[in-house]
């Protein structure tokens, strides 16, 4: 079993927004970072796949198996954390994992306490007195502690001071090193992504424009910057969108190798960094 | 699915503490035993509800590995289990406080509590989240006021019910009420799960 | 075994660690049979995504570099010495081929040339 989530043609509609024929798969083993704009779906997308949501049409699998038949199974070896705390405000960390820790299998006390440790969290001070990244790091704590195969956050970073985002990123490679296990999280911080993620997801509008290994994204897309006497009707198509200024152009493309026999050394070709490609991808696509 | 019936109990670690005094209030205020009895097995099951309208808990109860169908039985088994609970410390209270209630007050108290539940339960999950505990209050204070009145209009139609009653021996008369009551639970409970399974956090 | 990562070169990172290990290798500092570290291991430790060494590995087998056992890990390869200076060898002629061409182009002299070689090899 090579995908740990798939995702077949999967439609969920509400007003005024709709994530439409979604094929999505996260591989098994790799960490796969889920980038959008604000509101294009990312969350939507993260509640589908836990079946909070349930689509509309389409099909939706975890580890092969399907939600109807096999919901306990799939959420037992699921690890979740979402971006707003949705632990009991009033209890404190012990209370909270007494709730908690039974409902899994495979929960393990000594890991938990371990990350409490870890983390320096009090655990008899209620989740409302928490900081941010305190909020964050118990919900990581309770996310880890029943050897989940598949780690899911919704903007696990966003909110976290520098330090803090530095050492869950050490702590995310720690777990990669057991090879069996996922790790599939949104975030809008794309510099999270540079060090860890495996894939990158990007959605946009509810629609997923690519999920490609980073090295893909690399040899794809390039950011092209030239002159605009370059630019005519034929020439444009190369582009998926062009930022004209009386100085030049720089354009955003997904083949390089068409610019490459296009234009030769006219133009500067360089890596383009994912804000880039979200930059540029952030209005209607012009061409193509 | 135990395991979601015992985290009311973590969940109201402090409102517990004043369920004895509550219930001693009642008893000291002399209400009739029917009436403390219903007041003290809606107690935790309905501070409960007060936890779950926010959407934060369902996002965590339904990420956790339980099926909604469970989550939905928990509520109603919950509510069984709580209310014998209840009924046995509320008995011990009345014993102590040598204030004399029957088996009949008992049955009457179960009767309208699970009718009580099964008009509710189903509403919540109608409800937007932030108004259930305003209807869990009203609903309580209307029902006790239409239950306090009730009792006071009592002899007027006692004669009209009591004749419709003799119509029924005591026990087909009981064992009816109680279908009737386990029916409506029931049903409640069936149509609160299809309510719940639909729902979208 | 060390390897340095600069995330501000151009060469891509897969590419400076498959040179660092090959350099390594071919300089007898990584004897054959020597273990590497795990892939999952080298990119906790490294701090860049595990694709990545995966995919700087994966080269280096292509290339005859290392080998890997499934369950065990991956090794450095039996190196043929000879055939590798052979292959070096024909690169370099390949080179010296181009600098001779250009300094024709712009009538540089062989004593010239082997004077400005000398210099620079000896710098």
């Amino acid at each position: 079993m090579e995908n740990v989530v798939e995702f077949k043609n999967v439609m969920k509609n509400f007003k005024g927004f709709s994530v439409n024929n979604m094929d999505l798969q996260v591989k098994q083993g790799f960490v796969t970072g889920f980038i959008g704009a604000n509101g294009a779906g990312k969350s939507t997308t993260i509640k589908l796949m836990m079946n909070l949501l349930r689509p509309d049409a389409g099909e939706i699998k975890l580890f092969g198996l399907d939600y109807k038949t096999h919901e306990k199974a799939i959420k037992e070896r699921i690890g979740f954390v979402y971006d707003g705390n949705v632990f009991f405000e009033g209890l404190n960390l012990k209370d909270i994992k007494r709730i908690v820790g039974p409902a899994y299998k495979r929960w393990d006390d000594a890991l938990f306490y371990r990350y409490v440790e870890q983390f320096n969290l009090p655990l008899n001070k209620a989740i409302r007195t928490f900081s941010k990244g305190m909020q964050m790091k118990a919900s990581l704590a309770i996310a880890l502690s029943h050897h989940a195969e598949l780690i899911i956050m919704d903007e696990p970073t966003a909110g976290l001071d520098p330090i803090f985002r530095r050492e869950l990123l050490d702590l995310l490679q720690e777990l990669m090193l057991d090879g069996s296990r996922t790790i599939f999280f949104s975030t809008h911080i794309t510099t999270d992504l540079d060090r860890i993620a495996d894939y990158i997801a990007f959605i946009k509008n509810g629609e997923l424009v690519f999920n490609q290994s980073i090295h893909e994204v690399a040899e794809n897309y390039a950011l092209v910057k030239g002159g605009t006497d370059l630019l005519d009707r034929d020439t444009e198509q190369v582009f998926l969108h062009i930022r004209r200024t009386p100085t030049g152009f720089e354009a955003l493309t997904d083949n390089r190798s068409n610019v490459k026999s296009l234009f030769g050394n006219h133009v500067l070709m360089e890596q383009a960094s994912l804000e880039d490609i979200m930059y540029h991808l952030k209005g209607d696509v012009q061409h193509v | 699915m135990f395991n979601l019936i015992i985290r009311d109990i973590i969940l109201q670690k402090k409102q517990l503490m004043i369920f004895i005094p509550y219930i001693l209030f009642f008893i000291l205020m002399g209400s009739p035993p029917i009436l403390t009895f219903l007041v003290a097995c809606i107690f935790i099951p309905f501070n409960a509800y007060a936890y779950d309208e926010k959407a934060e808990t369902n996002i965590l109860l339904n990420s956790l590995p339980y099926t909604r169908t469970e989550i939905i039985a928990s509520r109603y088994l919950g509510a069984i289990l709580y209310m014998a609970v209840s009924i046995g410390i509320t008995s011990l209270a009345l014993l102590v406080f040598n204030k004399m209630f029957t088996w009949t007050d008992i049955a009457i108290a179960v009767g309208l509590f699970l009718l009580f539940a099964s008009l509710t339960f189903p509403l919540f999950q109608i409800l937007k989240p932030g108004y259930i505990s305003t209807v869990v209050l009203m609903g309580f204070i209307l029902t006790s006021l239409g239950f306090l009145r009730m009792s006071r209009h009592l002899p007027e139609y006692a004669a009209a019910i009591s004749e419709f009653m003799d119509t029924f021996s005591d026990p087909v008369l009981y064992t009816g009420a109680a279908v009737v009551v386990m029916a409506v639970y029931a049903v409640s409970w069936g149509v609160t799960t299809i309510i719940y399974q639909r729902k979208a956090f | 075994m060390q390897i340095i990562i600069s995330n501000s070169s151009k060469e891509p990172i897969y590419e400076q660690i498959t040179n660092q290990i090959k350099a390594s290798i071919l300089a007898g500092e990584l004897q054959e049979g020597t273990a590497l570290p795990s892939i999952r291991q080298l990119a906790k430790d490294l701090h860049i995504s595990v694709i990545t060494t995966k995919r700087a590995y994966e080269e280096l087998e292509k290339a005859g570099f290392i080998y890997s056992i499934v369950g065990k890990g991956s090794f450095v390869a039996e190196q043929n010495l000879e055939v590798m200076r052979e292959k070096k060898l024909k690169v370099i002629e390949e080179q010296l081929n181009a600098v001779i061409t250009n300094s024709r182009e712009i009538g540089l002299s062989l004593e010239d040339l082997q004077q400005l070689m000398k210099f620079l090899y000896e710098e």
